[in-house]
């Protein structure tokens, strides 16, 4: 193999992830292996994760560098990140906790991975801080599309089995199988409490009791509500719940701003129909308001500023500075305009590098087909 | 749907395609595709399989032709691996046990079809607990799935057309008309044996379905230039034709032997033989 691993990085669900290094250019890397099964042939969490991230390229999506066979696993090479947004609160946050600003340039790097995800028809399904990962520029990336499809043809119907318990969307707890990317809505407004207080929001022991959970807080949806989400998809089975009174969200996250409260109601919405979408949800109050430390104009908040000059596979003894200087919060691009330029270039070079590969990029490819070829 | 998940064959691997190179004539190859999705589609109905995982299997299979040739690789042993692969991605896993026992039975069945008995009743004798088939059979679904996988490049994603056809009856004004729209999915389906998904957009396709139906029903829609109704839906009315000729050659009468022959060609053994018998055609 043309990398060194070096210390495991993580375990999820299905896979061990170790830190590796490229013996090429020196590249750090995250090695995402994957064992194969004689039995089953290869896993579908790994068909969909390749098939599906291989396409995705943007900021706020980990980068699928290329994928690596064996007899007996696969190995994904994916762009590395230091930590993941779980052990990030843990280390950084107060009692898990970020301060306001990092949760506000999570929160828009989250729903603009969401976003483009959404835009190319597809749905993330397993959300939650373990599989959200972010790198020492500040910059969150969604990762983990093992349970990632696509969609665009209705009549699907979709596995059930989707989404760790307590970033599960209510109408999926009620046995809907014709969700669509309200589920991953759901997810990021669960994410963005807990980002706010530190703790998850809803956590539930298993199905019912994380319904429970939800209506506690949010409220016990009227019959009306139910009905009508019994009409949308009719899969789903209602029982009798208690009547549980909506609670107000700033007793619930008494650290929340007037805005992030706004807009995690709008997030949190029983009914998948009335939930705000991803690419809406960029342009609320909350992140084009003046009324914060910096100002941004409408969908253009920036990243957190690049402050390091060599952000990949730095050698050893820098990397401890790095590691210091990484505890610093993320903090924005004091120049909204330059950022806008920034995007504009990188846009550009993606372009460039979509148009020169023929759209295929990093996982080596054999079927090499441009795409949306004319044989005129 | 995004077009950057639906990838086409390129050009060169059009006009040749790996089989081709090897010596396979164009309408053999054209015979052994629509074998193979004919073998998809028949242990799709035995393991009671959903419709979709039937159907992206076969435009799997199909793909795969572009990338690999019937000499390297057999059409019984790439069909069952696409479909174990598409039942995945479409949600609705097969036990492998199932599949194994259906390809079985299948193979069986074309071996009875072309031996010396063919003329009697076709019944199957279960694997024996102590003999190899069942795990060399595990072994090639296993194999082709990752072999799928690996020589598509993890293309795997597929488009089916059916949600596009629906919309565009509604929008030439024929959803009344029931059959119509049976006709127009039942050429969908039809196509499915054919390269046409590897091979052209969705709405091109499924122009080519509502054409051949207006044509067969002599339903009118305005076809003359400038307001020909296909061009509603950005499709090239050569791109058409050429579907509904992949589609009209599928009806064509195919001979004791033509139809004999692709048969015995469900293992690439079968292909090496006929090859070594017909030097010539390379
Ligand atoms: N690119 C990466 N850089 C750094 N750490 C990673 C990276 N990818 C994954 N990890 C770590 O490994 C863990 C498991 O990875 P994940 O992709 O979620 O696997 P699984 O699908 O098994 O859950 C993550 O929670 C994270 O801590
Ligand atoms: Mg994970």
């Amino acid at each position: 193999m043309n990398y060194v691993q070096l210390e495991k990085l993580g375990e999820g669900t299905y896979a061990t992830v170790y830190k590796g290094r490229s013996r090429t250019n020196n590249e750090i890397v995250a090695l995402k292996e994957i064992h194969l099964d004689a039995e089953e042939g290869t896993p579908s969490t790994a068909i969909r994760e390749i098939s599906l991230m291989k396409e995705l390229k943007h900021v706020n999506i980990v980068r699928l560098h290329d994928v690596i066979h064996t007899e007996t696993k696969l190995v994904l090479i994916f762009e590395f990140c230091e930590q993941d947004l779980k052990k990030y609160m843990d280390q950084h946050g107060e009692r898990g906790a970020l301060d306001p600003n990092t949760v506000r340039s999570f929160m828009y790097q989250l729903l603009k991975g969401t976003a483009f995800c959404h835009e190319n028809q597809v749905l993330h399904r397993d959300l939650k801080p373990q599989n959200l990962l972010i790198n020492r520029k500040g910059e969150l990336k969604l990762g983990d599309f093992g349970l990632a499809r696509a969609f665009g043809v209705p009549v699907n119907t979709f596995s059930n089995e989707v989404v760790t318990l307590w970033y599960r969307a209510p109408d999926v707890l009620l046995g809907s199988r014709t969700y669509s990317t309200s589920i991953d809505v759901w997810s990021c407004g669960c994410i963005f409490a807990e980002m706010i207080s530190g703790l998850p929001l809803f956590r539930g022991r298993d199905n019912h009791d994380q319904l429970l959970h939800i209506m506690r807080i949010i409220g016990t949806p009227s019959q009306q509500t139910f009905d009508k989400m019994s009409k949308d998809s009719p899969e789903i089975q209602v029982k009798q719940y208690p009547r549980y009174p909506k609670q107000d969200f700033r007793a619930v996250v008494p650290k929340a701003s007037p805005h992030a409260i706004d807009l995690l109601e709008r997030l949190l919405k029983f009914d998948p129909a009335e939930r705000i979408s991803a690419a809406e949800a960029l342009s609320h109050p909350y992140f084009t308001s003046a009324n914060t430390t910096n100002t941004f104009a409408v969908g253009s908040m920036a990243p957190p500023s690049f402050t390091f000059p060599h952000p990949h596979g730095l050698p050893p003894p820098q990397q401890q500075q790095q590691q210091q200087a990484y505890s610093r919060q993320p903090n924005y691009m004091a120049n909204p305009v330059a950022v806008h330029q920034m995007h504009a270039a990188a846009q550009q070079q993606q372009q460039a590098q979509a148009a020169a590969m023929g759209g295929y990029g990093g996982v080596p490819m054999h079927y090499n087909a441009p795409f949306g070829h004319n044989p005129r | 749907m995004s077009p950057t998940f639906y990838p086409l064959a390129s050009l060169s691997q059009i006009e040749k395609t790996p089989s081709r190179a090897d010596g396979i004539p164009d309408d053999l190859e054209e015979d052994l595709r629509a074998n193979g999705c004919k073998l998809i589609h028949e242990a799709g109905i035995l393991l009671k399989q959903k419709q979709v995982a039937v159907a992206t299997a076969q435009i799997l299979f199909q793909r795969f032709w572009y990338v690999s040739s019937m000499k390297t690789f057999g059409i019984g042993d790439v069909g069952m691996g696409a479909l174990y692969l598409a039942s995945k991605l479409e949600e609705c896993p097969l036990r492998i046990r199932d599949l194994i026992n259906v390809y079985d039975l299948l193979s069986q069945r074309a071996a009875h079809s072309i031996g010396p008995k063919s003329s009697a009743e076709f019944k199957y004798a279960p694997m024996s607990y102590f003999g190899n088939t069942f795990y060399d059979i595990k072994d090639a679904i296993v194999v082709h799935e990752m072999q799928l996988l690996k020589r598509l490049g993890f293309n795997v994603q597929v488009v089916l057309p059916y949600g596009t056809l629906i919309n565009y009856l509604r929008l030439l004004g024929l959803m009344s008309r029931e059959d119509a729209s049976t006709r127009a999915w039942g050429y969908l389906n039809d196509a499915l044996q054919t390269p046409v998904y590897a091979l052209y957009q969705i709405p091109t396709i499924v122009c080519a379905a509502i054409y051949l139906t207006t044509r067969h029903l002599q339903i009118i829609l305005p076809s003359e230039p400038p307001h020909c109704w296909w061009e509603l839906f950005d499709a090239d009315w050569e791109d058409l034709w050429s579907v509904c000729g992949y589609i009209m050659r599928l009806y064509q009468e195919r001979s004791e032997h033509e139809r004999l022959r692709v048969v015995g060609m469900i293992s690439k053994k079968g292909v090496r033989s006929w090859l070594e018998e017909h030097p010539s055609e390379l």
